[in-house]
């Protein structure tokens, strides 16, 4: 099972893109420009379909012709490369996308050929499911612990660090009577939601190497 | 790659010559004909990898800003051929290498917050005396040939400890132990120091990571200025000053050292995965121990692989940061693209503990660091294992000691069951650090800078 890796399923989907216009331009930049538009962060359209780890959407215009001694090949279409880590099982993630972002899939997948729309989600999922490929890479970031789980595991991090540097150096007795108000404060907790641990700028976000 | 020809290439770039004393000139070129005058004459004095007879009592050597190539009227073809990050400079790297905050531009030097140095000429030295003469001598080819006035000479002078010269630095900790062995460099390769082979033993590595010219660790080219002859033999340089902000750094020291029950010089010894005398914590955790400090063949020879959890050296160590070695598995094999070659001194006046100090005096390090590809190994270091610590499994903690923490800084020490070695935490981190300035340069062979000075640079 490729596309499993613990609780994590990875998605790949190519959707060959309509030839021809949609009103004055191909219906490849038409898509193109859409997704530019889409925000990346905490109000992305994927942020509501809460399971998703990280989710990806490109346009595969054709091979990349690199010069001799190279072949010239070419693609039959152009494609829609749609990839999403998310938790559980698939029919239940695409299911959720129709319910939950029908308006954001429309936009995206009108300009595919063979489309259903979402009114019909069994329809949809029976639709994304023939243009899935097998995933042999998830996201490296990505491990094969829940969304949930991992906010909650860096809630918990977050609090364990503060305590040790608030409370190291005590005496055992008092260190394990507040290690208990620590515990019962976790387990009230609420998670996190998705991108609220540290939304704060970090040099990591430029990473050019990656 | 058997051998390299030492002759034609700069003797910074292949050892540390180890003298107390040396002064950095930054250098305005003032005009393309007159600095190539300049350089014409500077060529015959500049120290070679040559291995050295007798040593002498003072070194000469040259290296070039992007905008000093400019103002030297190289073909444009040659410039736009150099690396896109030499090209910017430092300054304009600022995010990426996150020099920003109190290591922004706005609080350098002023002399690095302009475009005017084009030239460093540094001078290394065993006596102050030497280091004048030499100086002067060159001041005057300045002024005889007109090419190139003198923006500032930084001074750098090893820490004098009972009228000695020592490898100490501001902190109290021993430094400039070891440096990568690369193929050629005609040196013996000294255990520990070069990369991790299959079964366990160093050997160096490929020249190209620190040569321009020749195959690197991926048996690639690194990427270089045409026409191959101006690149080959040559390197780049980066060049930092770093403040230090000692009494910073002693007062916390103190404080977190009161509250650690290793006591205040293993946690010292924690922060930076040598105790202050060089002892190595992940061969020596628990104490010093000057025989080891002074055996060439066991102060470098360690490795993590069987301290992943840096029960004995925190993985967040300072050394462990800039050589993780074989902490990433593989053998090592993901560090070796990624190390740099590490030169400098200390500047100011060292201050013994427990006299007064201020964080206010000029006093700090003239770091600088050699390498094939600024971008993929000083900058890649700098961003991700320096100020980052994801690859550490260290989430967004950066290096205690020389991070850029604004106050908000957290660093975690691992430990084990025994009460002198708890696990241990800092926070509110300050900068114990602040960036003075800098800058990228090119370190050009004798060949080249021949070719310069007689304007036959041809990209064609």
């Amino acid at each position: 099972m490729a596309n499993q890796s613990g609780q994590i399923y990875g998605l790949t989907i190519l959707s060959p893109i309509l030839e021809g216009d949609t009103l004055d331009i191909c219906h490849a930049t038409a898509l193109r420009w859409y997704l530019a538009g889409i925000p990346r962060d905490h109000t992305s359209p994927f942020a509501q379909v809460s399971s998703t780890h990280f989710a990806r959407l490109v346009v595969m215009d054709d091979v990349v012709f690199v010069g001799a001694p190279a072949i010239e090949e070419h693609l039959k279409s152009r494609y829609l490369v749609f990839e999403s880590n998310f938790d559980g099982d698939l029919d239940r993630y695409l299911t959720r996308m129709a319910r939950e972002i029908p308006e954001f899939v429309d936009s995206v997948w009108q300009h595919c050929v063979g489309y259903p729309g979402v009114a019909d989600p069994a329809a949809f999922v029976a639709y994304m499911k023939k243009c899935q490929i097998e995933t042999t890479f998830f996201f490296a970031d990505v491990n094969d612990k829940t969304v949930q789980q991992n906010l909650k595991a860096l809630q918990v991090q977050s609090a364990v660090s503060h305590f040790i540097e608030r409370n190291q150096g005590r005496p055992a007795a008092e260190i394990q009577q507040a290690f208990g108000v620590l515990l019962e404060r976790l387990a009230k907790a609420h998670p996190p939601l998705p991108g609220g641990i540290d939304s704060e700028k970090t040099a990591a976000e430029d990473r050019p190497h990656e | 790659m058997s051998e390299i020809d030492v002759t034609d290439i700069q003797g910074f770039a292949l050892k540390g010559y180890g003298f107390p004393y040396a002064r950095y000139l930054l250098l305005e070129l003032v005009h393309a004909k007159a600095a190539q005058r300049f350089i014409g004459q500077i060529v015959q004095y500049l120290t070679t990898g040559e291995r050295w007879h007798e040593k002498p009592i003072s070194t000469v050597n040259i290296a070039f800003t992007f905008k000093g190539l400019v103002k030297l009227e190289l073909p444009d073809v040659t410039l736009l051929s150099f690396p896109v990050e030499f090209q910017q400079g430092m300054r304009a790297r600022q995010e990426i290498l996150y020099d920003t905050g109190k290591n922004a531009p706005v609080h350098w030097d002023p002399v690095w917050r302009e475009d005017h140095v084009h030239v460093w000429l540094a001078v290394n030295a065993r006596t102050t005396a030497a280091l004048d003469d030499q100086c002067s001598l060159l001041l005057k080819i300045m002024e005889q040939t007109g090419g190139a006035k003198l923006l500032q000479a930084q001074d750098a002078c090893a820490v004098f400890i009972d009228g000695k010269p020592t490898t100490k630095e501001h902190f109290g900790y021993t430094d400039g132990f070891g440096n990568p062995d690369f193929k050629g460099a005609q040196r013996e390769c000294v255990p520990g120091q070069g990369k991790l082979t299959k079964d366990g033993k160093w050997e160096a590595l490929a020249t190209g990571e620190f040569l321009l010219g020749y195959a690197d660790e991926s048996g690639e080219l690194p990427p270089a200025p045409i026409p191959h002859l101006l690149a080959r033999n040559g390197t780049f340089m980066v060049y930092r000053k770093m403040h230090q902000n000692v009494a910073t750094f002693r007062k916390f020291l103190e404080e977190q050292g009161s509250l650690y029950p290793g006591g205040k010089e293993k946690l010292a010894s924690k922060f930076i995965g040598r105790w202050r005398d060089g002892t190595p914590v992940e061969l020596s955790p628990d104490r010093e121990d000057p025989a080891l400090v002074k055996d060439n063949n066991r102060n470098t020879n360690f490795t993590y692989g069987k301290d992943l959890n840096g029960l004995r050296c925190p993985v967040g160590a300072h050394i462990r940061r800039g050589n993780p070695r074989d902490a990433f598995g593989f053998n090592g094999e993901l560090v070796n693209r990624r190390r740099i070659m590490r030169r400098g001194l200390p500047y100011g006046q060292y201050v013994p503990e427990g006299e007064p100090v201020r964080d206010e005096d000029d006093r700090g390090i003239i770091f600088m660091a050699l390498n094939a590809s600024l971008f993929r190994q000083f900058e890649f270091v700098q961003q991700q294992w320096i100020e980052y610590g994801n690859d550490l499994h260290q989430g967004n903690d950066k290096d205690l000691v020389i991070g850029n923490h604004g106050g908000k800084g957290e660093s975690v020490f691992q430990g084990t069951n025994d009460p002198k070695n708890p696990p241990f935490i800092c926070a509110n981190l300050p900068n114990f650090v602040e960036l003075r300035g800098g800058d990228y340069f090119f370190l050009p062979s004798l060949t080249a800078l021949q070719m310069i000075a007689s304007g036959a640079v041809d990209p064609r």
